[in-house]
């Protein structure tokens, strides 16, 4: 009794933030997340995944488009390198799609050129560039930025050491290849080409935003990956 | 170098090429996947691929119904790949028998096939490089019909590919008609009932407007078409909603627009005034990409040039004054124009929105700068806006002539401009030529009178008809200098020309430019005595020719007024002729063989010419009797301005008519016997 009195004024205070710890009528069904959860390895192409999750979660059998097994491939020959296995399976699958998306087909090519970078052939990869891409490189101001970093890494004795590193991590090829995906998806009139997750995600960013725009003091999340939030500073309050 | 198969320099891999031609189908299917895989992304690889005459050997692979169905795709898809490169890319392909050819596969492929799809694919990619060759598809029923088949049960793709090219294609009354009997209203609303992708939906909206587009028949057929139990314009009005793409929601309303303008749907339909018209005016806000908001300024221009009710509604809907006068202020020659468009408009009609639209938004700067932009389009549209405007008294008073929009206006007319241009440009010369307007004198020195002279040689009979008028305003209570030249100028040759012009508007303004240099007692003797002879013939020529009442009627006011002068109304009683006729008319009159009100009109006028004639009362009884006088001729011109908006041209031209006639009567007291310089 006498800790809930002494505690009261603060009680009061923090009431006005959501307390994760706290159970609230806000209730989540466990239906939704799967769902979520489904539709991240659909739309992202984790077919197998998708099926055992399915078994487990006890969930009805997902709306699996038609062109999974494809992108499903294609995601792995980009991820694995074999650029022009790729871009020969996206024309195979949706012709016009390369010739509408000259970007995404420059990024394609970015790859294969940084194949050629981390295969240490400093020869074929220049020969490459100046047969193909730059005729990207100069229609499109972006492109040729691009270009211009990844032609830099062969100025570095130790590509992996350089400034311009990124380009040859893992995640560049795997944003390429949901890039990839989302066009492909977009290309079939799916209604989102992205995961609904990450919408979810994006719309908390876009409302902490919103809220240091206007100089509020809230509870932020400052690590997606983890949901960790931190208590505000004092300030103006909500 | 396994890899580098794909990004391969044409030149380096001339085999497989050659492969093209071999018999072995396998090694054709191989040598098409690669040089697909080779042009797709790479305009170079396309050129080069078409340099070098692969094309005639795709189109043949492609055509041979003989051949493994899988060579034909493959060199279809080729194609298709091809007609997505640079402009000359395509005209090439053109020149080659491309679009033929694939409209040729379209006949016989079947429905549904990837070929098919394909072909369509590659179709749409040569129909969207204008210009489009729309005489590679040919108004063939059943051609058509088989199309908007596909365009109804095809896959996405083939549904989207078909409509665009249809939209494309449809450019005239005649394709237009062909299309509705071949079902594309049907296949439209089909598109855009089952909750569309913007992909999908967009050229279908396209196909609706370019079908409904002036043509009423079409527009009817497309208000009764169906899909499921909702009619197509109430399709459209879920599209216009807030919640859908902005290019689908222009899309819906500018088809709402062509319906209304095609005299489908009413200008009082709520389908009009609570779907397209705020749509519009919520499209061309500060918020929406430029591109959208010149397109929603335009087609709003359009939806409300005519009607007066839709002009008051727009000029109060969501800032829309403000949102324009801003759009003026956007780069692309588009957004000018839609915006200066939009302007015209919606200042048409109603004084009080005119007012808004200068005091408000200080637009006379933007239109005078306007006139002088590169883009010829952005001229045109600010002379339109310079137009619309012209009609108000009170502006034509003050902001025109603190801007002196006379002078950049003078110089386009002088600088050989296009025919529509040349055409606005006059009208509102008409209207800047008033007698109370500040910039007649101005005008007359850079002269005026010889341009609108030349106008009124020209084969328009729209510009003859503006050249006469302008002149016509011109010389009512103008100088006698100022009469002098335009008598000097016109040359009595060229009048007698106009007063057997086929427009009997043009030869209604001749007479009525006579009159208005007949006025005043001693400039009627000077005219007289140096031109009797020719005003004498060209009022018999008329009176004796087969003219309508008001032609007529005109004629024997200027007898009126020669009556009037001092020595001239001695021609009068000297020419039996005219006393003939004239007596020839009462009696005609009495009787009654013309309608009512001429017969009335005529007769008064020619009671009015005989007394002028005969009594020879002095001539201050004469002047004295002005308020006989002004009461006649103001009759005579309410009678010929009544007529004149009983039977428009245009409803643009009606709205002229009626606001010249408003101002005719405001004016009509003050009047001597002359024809008003009406507004155009």
């Amino acid at each position: 009794m006498s800790f809930d009195l002494a505690n009261n004024g603060n009680d009061k205070e923090d009431r006005k933030y959501y307390d994760r710890n706290k159970g609230d009528d806000l209730q989540i069904s466990r239906t939704d997340m799967n769902m979520l959860i489904m539709n991240y390895l659909v739309t992202e192409g984790f077919k197998e995944a998708a099926l055992k999750f399915q078994q487990e979660a006890g969930l009805q059998e997902p709306a699996l488009c038609s062109s999974l097994d494809e992108r499903i491939m294609i995601r792995e020959a980009v991820q694995t390198g074999r650029i022009p296995d790729a871009i020969a399976m996206v024309n195979a699958l949706h012709p016009e799609l390369l010739d509408n998306d000259r970007y995404l087909y420059f990024h394609l090519q970015q790859l294969q050129l940084l194949e050629l970078i981390r295969g240490g052939r400093a020869e074929e990869a220049l020969a490459f560039a100046s047969a193909t891409l730059a005729e990207a490189g100069a229609n499109d101001r972006n492109a040729l930025t691009e270009l211009e970093r990844s032609l830099a890494l062969l100025a570095f004795p130790d590509p992996h050491a350089s400034p311009f590193a990124d380009l040859l991590l893992p995640s560049h090829s795997q944003k390429i290849a949901s890039e990839l995906n989302a066009a492909i998806l977009k290309m079939e009139n799916q209604e989102y080409t992205n995961p609904k997750l990450c919408s979810l995600l994006r719309m908390i960013l876009w409302s902490q935003n919103e809220l240091d725009k206007h100089n509020i003091k809230y509870p932020k999340m400052t690590d997606l990956a983890n949901a960790t939030i931190e208590k505000p500073k004092h300030g103006r309050r909500l | 170098m396994q890899q580098l198969t794909v990004f391969m320099d044409i030149e380096s891999s001339r085999s497989y090429i050659d492969e093209l031609y071999s018999p072995d189908a396998a090694k054709v299917v191989e040598a098409l996947v690669t040089l697909k895989n080779s042009v797709i992304g790479s305009n170079r690889q396309k050129s080069s691929v078409i340099q070098q005459g692969v094309v005639p050997r795709l189109l043949q692979l492609m055509s041979d119904e003989s051949l493994d169905p899988n060579i034909r795709l493959e060199a279809t898809i080729t194609i298709g790949s091809l007609a997505k490169g640079t402009a000359e890319n395509v005209s090439s392909l053109v020149e080659q028998g491309t679009a033929s050819a694939l409209v040729e596969l379209l006949k016989t492929s079947p429905i549904g096939t990837k070929l098919t799809e394909a072909g369509l694919c590659a179709l749409r990619s040569v129909f969207m490089h204008p210009p489009a060759p729309i005489a590679s598809l040919p108004a063939d029923m059943r051609l058509l019909t088989r199309l908007t088949q596909i365009a109804r049960e095809g896959s996405p793709t083939a549904r989207a590919c078909v409509v665009r090219i249809l939209s494309i294609w449809c450019c005239g009354a005649g394709e237009q008609e062909a299309l509705c009997a071949a079902n594309a209203c049907s296949a439209a609303a089909a598109l855009l009932g089952a909750t569309p992708a913007a992909s999908t939906a967009l050229p279908a909206l396209d196909l609706l407007a370019a079908m409904c587009f002036e043509n009423a028949n079409v527009s009817q057929i497309a208000l009764s078409t169906r899909y499921g139990d909702k009619p197509i314009p109430e399709l459209l009005t879920t599209l216009v909603c807030r919640d859908k793409p902005l290019a689908v929601a222009m899309g819906a309303a500018r088809c709402l627009t062509f319906m209304h303008r095609a005299g489908a749907l009413p200008a009082d339909d709520n389908r009009v005034v609570f779907g397209a018209l705020p749509c519009l005016a919520r499209l061309c806000t500060k918020e929406m990409p430029e591109d959208i908001r010149a397109s929603a300024a335009e087609t709003l221009a359009y939806l409300a040039e005519v009607d007066t009710s839709l002009q008051r509604l727009a000029a109060i809907s969501n800032h829309l004054m403000t949102s324009l006068a801003d759009i003026v202020n956007c780069q692309s020659p588009a957004a000018k124009q839609g915006a200066f468009k939009c302007f015209a408009s919606l200042g048409a009609n109603d004084e009080d929105i005119r007012k808004r639209i200068i005091e408000t938004h200080g637009l006379m700067v933007h239109v005078v700068n306007g006139m002088n932009n590169p883009e010829a389009s952005v001229r045109l549209a600010a002379v339109r806006c310079l137009h619309s405007l012209s009609r108000s008294v009170q502006q034509l008073r003050t902001t025109f002539q603190d801007h002196a929009v006379w002078k950049p206006l003078m110089q386009l007319l002088n600088d050989s401009p296009g025919t529509e241009l040349l055409t606005v440009g006059s009208s509102t010369l008409c209207n800047l030529l008033l007698e109370f307007s500040p910039a007649k004198e101005p005008m007359l020195d850079q002269g005026a009178v010889e341009m609108l002279c030349s106008l009124t040689k020209r084969p328009e009979a729209a510009l003859r008809l503006n050249g006469i008028w302008a002149l016509m305003n011109m010389a009512f209570q103008a100088e006698q200098k100022v009469k002098q030249r335009i008598l000097c100028c016109l040359g009595t040759e060229q009048m007698f020309r106009l007063l057997g012009d086929s427009d009997t508007q043009v030869i209604m303004k001749t007479l009525g430019l006579l009159r208005n240099l007949l006025s005043t007692r001693h400039h009627i003797d000077a005219i007289m005595s140096e031109y009797s002879s020719q005003v004498m013939q060209a009022v018999i020529v008329v009176l004796e020719g087969s003219y309508p009442a008001e032609v007529k009627e005109q004629a024997l006011c200027i007898l009126g007024n020669i009556g009037d002068g001092e020595k001239a109304k001695d021609l009068i009683m000297a020419n039996e002729d005219v006393l003939r006729k004239l007596v020839d008319y009462l009696v005609q009159a009495s009787e009654q063989s013309w309608g009512p009100t001429s017969t009335e009109y005529v007769s008064r006028a020619i009671q009015w010419a005989i007394d002028e004639a005969a009594e020879g009362a002095p001539g201050e009884q004469a002047a004295g009797g002005g308020a006989v006088r002004g009461g006649q001729p103001g009759v005579a011109r309410r009678g010929g301005r009544g007529r004149a908006a009983g039977a428009p041209r245009g409803p643009r031209r009606a709205a002229r008519a009626q606001a010249a006639a408003r101002k005719a009567r405001r004016r009509a007291s003050a009047r001597q016997s002359e024809d008003g310089s009406g507004s155009v």
